[in-house]
């Protein structure tokens, strides 16, 4: 039976061929990557978007509370501070109720509640990066004034009552910012108007509604307590989502280096053999290059 | 009764045979380095005898010309697979040239990458969340839109300049199929005068080499009509030659690209499927292209229309309750969207962080963009996984074609291998020849010689001298 004559430009096609595979076996040991168009793998293209894109999220979230956690301390800090300053507004008016004091030493505890609940009300005032963590949406504007003209003194809430919140990338909505008028002037703990009470109670040298403003104290305090633990769960909420977060993007990468990266051991296999076969080759070619009959005739 | 006269004519008519022979050997070894060349082996034929007296009297051997080694069956096929096989080797170097814009990144912070453009546009809403009125946090958001906003927009420039690339390739070659129908008219005719009863020997090898050069650039039917004549036509059944006379391929722009018309036809669509170069090059152009082109234009539509519907409907630094204005360029219609992606929005001041109506220190705006990236808004998908899907798409068609390319670049090897066993010229076999009938001129001159001398003989009766 007859045969291609041309066969050898076959085999010059193979050499083609297994250059090819080599130059696409380099590219992916220089690159580390085992996918280098999406034409090789799709189905890995397409999962490497959707991991690159869960991975930045992540990774983008643990920034976002970093900065945010900055927030929520400042205002646990000033709450703190704020529960300190009332119990010691509660110890003076529990002294000034018990009937031992005389009247200036009592206009003395007025004024020095009066300090304690202005100490309280700049604490209440009190701003992060410019802007006031107790004033709701309203963050440009001091949530409280106080009008000392009328007796007891008025507080006025400026600001309003929305929550800011961070969702999480699972889904967790985090509390932000308490606003002003749920901590300090509600309508069944009203801290600053208690404390203004009292100043008035002691103002004269008598003790006034005293031992009932007393007990309100007491409630407030332990209100704002209890707003303390709101912000106090936020903060813990937010490490955790972040730690979540963080954890899960490291599980990401890795699923993601396994399914991009080149297995370079393997890879270097290959280009071996493809090295030996080309060498083959080209001694197969040039030792059928030469030589026909005529060279006998 | 045979005379020493007629051994020697025989004999003389030998020598021209076995000259005819040796003639026909140079001509394929001349040309054994020609692909399109048809080897041709001598047509021995017996003469006539002589009968003569009750008998029967051999008069010699005489060579009748070369006989091309063709089969035209084998040729067709080939040119057929050539067809396919262009049209898919076209259409992957267009689809290479595509996906190189959708390269898979490597990590999160890959330059260019669309998918990671998507996510830190959507991010940066996260992060304006922890510091609604934050300046250096708004400048973000606008920066990551600028950058989403840009690479889309680069993307589909660089595909619109490919179809327009596309375009001018298919115009060359139709303008080299037009060429090439003419020539093949010309051949035709002058095959029909010249041999219209058998193989046309080298006026068919020219036409076989051009059936081929067209069969790259164009998918063709071939008819054969009367007197060894062939008609071309499409693959969706255009004649483009026929006998002596040649059709031309029309061109006309249509929507902002070529169309081509054969006598006033459409036949872009039938082309497009047709095969050959030009139909890879019409696939690419009017669907792969398109198609990609669509996605991105959606992706752009739907982004840009809804953070720009979100951004209004919210209150940022400078005071607007609900009519902040766009982030993105509010686009029309869908179509072009990609192209026209670009931010208008200049003053970060201007991004709609709070919810409607609330204090600027709010963000229920800022969550309601950032939950954007969560929501089916893109044909019923996230912008992200509109996206993961776009690449597999275009990368499963890439794949595809690469291994149909690869299969059909193997089963045109198949054929022409067949079609190289039958026709071309094998030096090895060519040398054998060459020794067969130079031995056989040899021969057939020592008989002369002998024959010479016998007629001597008879010449001189027996005296050695006389005749030399």
């Amino acid at each position: 039976m007859r045969v291609n004559p041309f066969y050898v430009s076959n085999l010059s096609d193979a050499l083609n061929q297994t250059q090819a595979s080599q130059q696409l076996l380099t590219n992916e040991i220089s690159s580390g990557t085992r996918v280098n168009s999406i034409g090789q793998d799709p189905v890995a293209s397409a999962q490497n978007v959707q991991l690159l894109n869960e991975i930045q999220r992540d990774d983008s979230f643990t920034q976002t509370t970093s900065l945010t956690t900055g927030l929520l301390q400042i205002t646990d800090s000033a709450l703190g501070s704020v529960v300190t300053q009332l119990n010691k507004a509660l110890s003076l008016a529990t002294q000034a109720n018990n009937g031992t004091l005389n009247t200036s030493d009592l206009k003395a505890v007025s004024n020095q509640i009066a300090g304690l609940r202005d100490e309280v009300l700049s604490l209440a005032n009190t701003s992060y990066q410019g802007q006031y963590v107790f004033s709701g949406s309203q963050s440009n504007t001091a949530p409280f004034s106080l009008n000392n003209s009328t007796s007891p003194a008025t507080v006025t809430y400026n600001g309003d009552s929305v929550v800011n919140t961070l969702v999480s990338p699972n889904g967790q909505t985090i509390q932000l910012n308490v606003p002003g008028d749920q901590i300090f002037t509600t309508a069944a703990a009203n801290v600053i108007g208690v404390l203004n009470n009292l100043v008035a109670d002691y103002a004269n040298g008598g003790s006034g509604a005293g031992i009932a403003d007393t007990a309100s104290l007491n409630t407030a305090l332990n209100f704002v307590g209890q707003q303390r633990v709101l912000i106090d769960n936020s903060i813990t909420r937010l490490n955790a989502a972040s730690s979540v977060a963080s954890t899960e993007s490291i599980q990401l990468k890795a699923v993601q280096t396994n399914l991009m990266q080149a297995d370079i051991p393997a890879i270097s296999t290959q280009l071996s053999l493809t090295q030996s076969q080309q060498t083959a080759l080209i001694s197969v070619i040039s030792a059928l290059g030469s030589g026909s009959l005529f060279d006998k005739l | 009764m045979g005379t020493i006269n007629a051994a020697l004519s025989l004999i003389s008519g030998a020598l021209d045979a076995d000259q005819n022979a040796l003639n026909i050997v140079s001509n394929n070894v001349a040309n054994a380095s020609n692909q399109a060349y048809t080897r041709q082996v001598p047509n021995w034929a017996e003469n006539q005898p002589l009968y003569i007296s009750g008998l029967f009297l051999g008069s010699g051997v005489s060579v009748n010309g070369g006989i091309s080694q063709r089969d035209r069956v084998l040729e067709q096929r080939l040119q057929q697979q050539q067809q396919l096989s262009a049209a898919s080797s076209t259409l992957l170097t267009a689809l290479n040239t595509l996906q190189t814009g959708f390269s898979p990144s490597a990590t999160t912070s890959t330059a260019g990458d669309v998918g990671s453009d998507i996510t830190n546009f959507f991010n940066s809403f996260t992060q304006l969340q922890s510091n609604p009125t934050s300046n250096p946090l708004r400048q973000q958001v606008l920066a990551t839109a600028a950058t989403l906003a840009g690479d889309v927009s680069s993307r589909a420039a660089s595909l619109n300049a490919q179809q327009v690339s596309l375009d001018q390739s298919a115009n060359t070659v139709v303008a080299q199929v037009n060429s090439l129908t003419v020539s093949l008219a010309q051949i035709n005719q002058k095959i029909q005068s010249l041999s219209p009863n058998s193989d046309a020997g080298p006026l068919e090898d020219q036409r076989q080499s051009e059936l081929t050069q067209l069969s790259q650039l164009i998918g063709i039917n071939q008819i054969t009509t009367e007197k060894n004549g062939l008609s071309i036509t499409t693959t969706g059944g255009q004649l483009l030659a026929s006998q002596g006379q040649a059709f031309s391929i029309t061109t006309g722009a249509v929507g902002g690209v070529t169309h081509f018309f054969v006598g006033g036809t459409d036949i872009t669509t039938q082309l497009a499927s047709g095969g050959g170069q030009l139909g890879g090059l019409l696939t690419a152009r009017d669907q792969s292209i398109p198609t990609v082109l669509a996605s991105l234009d959606q992706l752009a539509y739907s982004v840009a229309t809804q953070v720009n519907t979100v951004n209004n409907a919210g209150t940022d630094l400078v005071g607007d309750n609900g009519n902040s204005g766009d982030i993105f360029n509010a686009p029309t219609q869908v179509a072009g969207s990609a192209q026209a992606f670009q931010v208008v929005l200049t003053n970060p001041d201007k991004i709609a962080a709070a919810g409607l109506g609330l204090g600027t220190g709010n963000d229920a705006n800022a969550v309601a963009f950032a939950n954007l990236a969560s929501q089916a808004f893109v044909n019923g998908q996230t912008p992200s996984d509109y996206y993961s899907n776009l690449v597999s798409t275009l990368g499963a068609t890439v794949s595809q074609t690469t291994i149909q390319n690869t299969a059909l670049s193997a089963s045109l090897n198949q054929l022409q291998n067949q079609r190289n066993s039958l026709s071309s010229v094998s030096l090895n076999e060519e040398a054998a020849s060459l020794q067969e009938f130079q031995r056989s001129y040899q021969a057939a001159s020592q008989v002369f010689g002998i024959l010479n001398s016998v007629f001597a003989s008879a010449l001189n009766l027996g005296v050695v001298t006389s005749v030399a």
